[in-house]
């Protein structure tokens, strides 16, 4: 209970915090001048600033700040969940009748750029140049189509390695592991069953996010591509793909470290929370998590890059777009670049834990404060994304079925791995 | 003091009944050409509504379905006529033929052995007795919770580490499972929760239309010294034939469309192992943007539905009208 | 319990004179009856087992879920969780908003729903086999085929939002209680239901009242519909459950707050990364509850109906 007020009482400091902070960065923000000549109703499709909590921020808060800037503006905002996006996107373009402004995740933008439904943003002086000054160049990539920039990135949701310092210090160890053999033999040792071999705790749990990005993660950590340069071809099935995959599966089948069904995305709280893993691929909220459930082991918590022949960190994350048939152009893309501005981004990544895109970010009090956060900021010019042919969202649904056959032993992870190739070239090829 | 008011009506009918026989009754009133054209009319007056309705918002999508079923609609584009192109994909799709086969199934395990247990339950809670409400309210309670809530404390029952069912199993020494990530288990998982959420309906249906069945058949039969089990047979259950008919049809339709507890239970996994061909679709309309694959898929759908139906109505005709 | 329970079993049953085989049958009753009890008390147990898990975790606190092993109750009874749920979304809009759509949903189906019904069921015309059928045909296409035709549906409805008379220009029903109301008000099913419930009554009251010279409408409001309330409650019942449960198309035509329902509250708390359980189950609970009454209210109408009428 006064977990749940500080936390309230955290997220007013922000919304105060980022008042202060777009106040100070308005000076510089924007390519619409605030000349009072943008002017217009238009509609704001988000998927985060949900529920009371991020309502009120957003309108009580950060809007009014969009108002000051520019008065002949007015903003209707249609709420929904990531889980509904989809479908909420289908119908409005189907019917012609789409959001000004849209929030959509990573590996989106491809799609509905290549579609046309999104606004060239470099035809407004938004290009990759000007846009690599304030983000990384993969997140800057992460918005783009074609050479063109599509979306402003707001935060990121990033995967990387978390481990349990109580636990590996009992076990001998005072720092996570550093390569794939550290990795492996760590996890070996941290591992415990109880004597007629239930798993009581894993070494290293890699079942609690989506198996999609779990095997990302480890994609990029064996320094493999998901598709080719020119994307028009899979490359997640090249030798390092494979090498990922069969160490995920070495891990469960011969290291004998995790046991299938351990745990799950869906499987509340992560394992790390109740000590049982002692180590995971997680999301950066397992922060949160842990603020909530077991705030004393909040110093316990050692987040590392898996390093294989790459860094292995993921990002996927959310980014503001600007419908192509608006209706009111200006008055759409000064309401995108408002909310991807330093004080409504950080705003709402606070509220949710999340990641800020904009590297300025990283010496905010926020991220300052959540050694997670700060870590993924540090780290983000090693993050890679999902995404890259505009069939993406068709193909990645294909990635989950194949990587449980492979963990579950039904198919090798090169059977697996190329039968996912052959359909993802089937949806690239596709016209 | 329910009793007074559909007492009333029922006397009003009770009379109408009685003066029937006085007058030679016509067994069809086909026999009244003139009675019937206006009765035709009535007929069809009563069902405009309903048919303008039902037609204007389901039958129009149906057929933008089938059309949409030969085309290449992705949302984005015009829609194009690809001819047979969505069927042959449908029909060589191993994804697509392991949904079916698993529709197959978890409908031959919901259907009958629900209705089984929805049609017992009816019987013994449709004798007055004590706490009738809240063991009528209890079976019931499945039913009335939204399928995605509901299924999140599944999700939980079923956690291999914290869940309900393994602490349970455990007590009598049974080792527990994965339940949802083991590919021999899950399906039989998302079935255990199609089962418990079915039969309130299905109960329900049947306690009123047992309140149709004249009590003096089995009067009649308690007299010939018929047992229970006996009355059960010959006379509860064929009496039941209408519910029956209307349970079956929309339980088969209803398990061929579970949808919600596949997608929060196991998202159609562990290595599509809980796919359904309504998952399938999903995932080709929203996920895929492929408009016209899911038409397709719906469409296969529909004939699977259809020959059901159609054989079922077949094997009942003549007691359900 | 006994007395009472043997007063009340199967007509025709009850004991004449009391006399030594009439005690032992009424002995034989009773254990009989104390069976039934306990099977039935068995059943409803485990058909409510998940909702009682549901209302404990409504009440945990974050530390208290993640412990392992879990608790079977909760160490501290976090009965806040209920109020900051309600906090987490505007739900006593949200609450009157699933309200209104249920009730205009329900009253609806009643309406045509018995009207179709009883027409399909009692009056017979040419073509009422193939009206019939297709209505049960329409239920065979699932909701996610139907979904974007039924918005497109919506969205260009003539006259409406501004729509010209070809259904261009403007935004039709979206964002309307029209949207939200009409176009599930009324589902084959509910006809379906209806049909089987007037079949299953004797013949000889209609025709009685047709020689009488009662209008077919009279025969249907009057006589055969008071007795089917048995069927008036379950239509009403389902149709109201799930309308209460409905929460895609409220989400999908409406974008304004004022006009979103109950279930679109619950799904802030079931995010992608990471779910609020104990906030959820609160909710939950509380949403569940209305329909609780509802049952509760309407299953008065289960215990007795045409049977006891002592018509033949």
């Amino acid at each position: 209970m006064r977990m749940i007020r500080t936390h309230a009482a955290a997220v007013a400091f922000a919304a105060t915090a980022a008042l202060t902070l777009s106040a100070c960065s308005s000076a510089d923000g924007g390519t619409s001048a605030g000349d009072g000549t943008v002017s217009g109703d238009i509609t704001l499709l988000s998927p985060i600033f949900e529920g009371s909590e991020g309502q009120r921020l957003l309108e009580d808060e950060l809007l009014p700040q969009f108002y000051a800037k520019y008065p002949d503006v007015k903003v209707t905002v249609d709420y929904t969940t990531y889980n509904q996006l989809n479908e909420k996107l289908t119908t409005a373009v189907a019917s012609g009748l789409v959001p000004d402004v849209m929030m959509m995740g990573v590996g989106w933008v491809e799609s509905f750029a290549d579609r046309g439904v999104l606004a060239n943003l470099s035809e407004t002086g938004l290009t990759q140049e000007k846009l690599e000054e304030s983000y990384t160049k993969e997140i800057v990539e992460a918005g783009m189509w074609e050479d063109s920039v599509y979306a402003l990135p707001i935060m990121l949701d990033t995967r990387f390695g978390v481990a349990r310092m109580d636990l590996l210090r009992e076990a001998g160890y005072d720092a996570p592991p550093k390569t794939w053999d550290e990795l492996t033999e760590m996890s070996k040792a941290l591992t415990v069953r109880s004597e007629d071999g239930t798993l009581q705790r894993t070494g290293f749990d890699v079942q609690s996010m989506d198996p999609r990005q779990m095997f990302m993660t480890m994609l990029f950590s064996a320094g493999g591509d998901l598709f080719t340069e020119d994307l028009t071809a899979p490359a997640f099935n090249s030798p390092a793909g494979v090498d990922a995959l069969e160490f995920v599966s070495d891990l469960i089948h011969v290291d004998k470290v995790e046991d299938i069904g351990f745990s799950s995305a869906s499987a509340d709280p992560n394992p790390l929370v109740n000590g049982r893993a002692a180590m995971a691929i997680a999301h950066n909220n397992v922060w949160s998590q842990f603020e909530k459930a077991a705030p004393e082991l909040l110093g316990e918590l050692q987040p590392f890059v898996i390093q294989g022949e790459a860094s292995g960190m993921f990002f996927g994350g959310t980014l503001a777009t600007v419908s192509a048939k608006s209706k009111h152009p200006e008055a759409a893309q000064a309401l995108m670049e408002f909310l991807a501005s330093p004080g409504p981004a950080l705003a709402a990544n606070e509220q949710r834990g999340n990641v800020p895109a904009l590297t300025e970010l990283l010496d905010s009090d926020y991220v300052q404060g959540n050694p997670l956060v700060q870590f993924a900021m540090e780290n983000l010019d090693v993050a890679r994304r999902e995404g890259g042919p505009a069939q993406w969202l068709e193909i990645r649904g294909t990635f989950k079925p194949a990587i449980e056959a492979a963990l579950l032993g039904q198919q090798t992870p090169q059977e697996a791995l190329d039968g996912l190739a052959k359909s993802a070239q089937t949806a690239i090829d596709r016209k | 003091m329910t009793t007074t008011k559909p007492a009333a009506g029922l006397r009003t009918a009770g009379a109408a009944a009685k003066e029937s026989p006085r007058k030679p009754t016509p067994a069809r009133s086909k026999q009244h050409p003139q009675g019937n054209k206006k009765l035709r009319r009535a007929g069809w007056l009563m069902v405009t509504p309903s048919i303008l309705h039902i037609g204007l918002w389901t039958a129009l999508p149906v057929i933008a379905t089938f059309v949409l079923s030969f085309t290449n609609y992705n949302v984005f584009d015009a829609p194009r006529w690809i001819g047979f192109e969505n069927y042959i994909e449908v029909w060589n799709d191993p994804t697509f033929r392991k949904a079916t086969w698993n529709t197959v199934v978890y409908t031959f395990w919901t259907v009958p052995v629900s209705m089984a247990i929805a049609v017992v339950i009816a019987v013994m809670l449709n004798q007055k007795m004590r706490f009738q409400t809240w063991y009528r309210a209890a079976f019931f309670l499945p039913q009335v919770t939204a399928t995605v809530a509901i299924a999140m404390v599944w999700l939980w029952i079923f956690n291999p580490q914290q869940g309900l069912l393994n602490a349970a199993l455990s007590v009598v020494g049974i080792p527990g499972k994965s339940w949802l990530a083991d590919p021999d288990w899950a399906l039989w998982a998302v079935i255990l929760v199609g089962v418990w959420q079915g039969i309130g309906m299905k109960m329900l249906i049947y306690i009123a239309a047992l309140q149709n069945i004249d009590e003096s058949l089995y009067e009649a039969a308690s007299i010939d010294g018929a047992s229970s089990i006996r009355k059960f047979f010959s006379i509860t259950l064929p009496m039941l034939k209408p519910a029956t008919f209307f349970v079956f049809v929309i339980s088969v339709i209803g398990a061929f469309q579970v949808f919600d507890q596949v997608y929060v239970l196991t998202d159609g996994g562990p290595a599509n192992a809980t796919t359904m061909m309504t998952y399938e679709v999903y995932r080709s309309a929203f996920q895929n943007f492929r408009m016209g694959m899911a038409s397709a898929q719906s469409v296969f759908l529909f004939a699977f539905l259809l020959v059901m139906t159609l054989a079922s109505r077949r094997l009942t005709r003549g007691e359900d009208g | 319990m006994s007395a009472e329970a043997v007063k009340t079993t199967q007509p025709g049953e009850v004991p004449v004179t009391p006399d030594k085989a009439a005690r032992g049958r009424a002995a034989r009753r009773r254990s009989t009856h104390i069976a039934l009890n306990i099977a039935l008390s068995i059943g409803a147990l485990t058909m409510i087992i998940p909702f009682l898990w549901m209302i404990v975790t409504s009440l945990k606190s974050p530390a208290d879920l993640a412990q392992f092993p879990p608790s079977l109750l909760p160490k501290d009874w976090v009965w806040s969780n209920y109020p900051e749920a309600l906090k987490a979304a505007p739900f006593h809009i949200y609450f009157r908003n699933s309200f209104i759509i249920s009730a205009g949903h329900t009253m609806i189906t009643l309406a045509l729903g018995a009207m179709a019904g009883y027409s399909l069921a009692r009056i017979p015309f040419r073509g009422r086999e193939i009206v019939f059928m297709s209505f049960v045909a329409m239920l065979m296409i699932p909701t996610y085929t139907k979904i974007v035709p039924q918005f497109l549906l919506v969205k260009f409805m003539p006259f409406f939002g501004g729509n010209d008379v070809f259904g261009q220009g403007g935004t039709g029903w979206l964002n309307t209680w029209w949207a939200l109301i009409i176009p599930g008000g009324l589902s084959a099913s509910a006809i379906f239901l209806f049909r089987q419930f007037y079949l299953s009554l004797p013949k000889e009251l209609e025709e009685a009242a047709r020689l009488d010279g009662l209008g077919e409408f009279r025969i249907f409001a009057q006589i055969y519909t008071p007795l089917i309330k048995p069927a008036l409650a379950t239509v009403g019942l389902l149709t109201f459950q799930e309308s209460w449960n409905n929460f895609l198309w409220p989400l999908l035509v409406t974008t304004r707050d004022d006009l979103r329902v109950i279930q679109v509250g619950l799904a802030v708390f079931r995010q992608l990364d990471g779910t609020s359980w104990n906030y959820l189950m609160a909710g939950t609970t509380l949403a569940t509850l209305p329909m609780v009454l509802l049952f509760l209210f309407c299953q008065r109408y289960f215990v007795q109906g045409f049977a006891n009428a002592g018509i033949k």
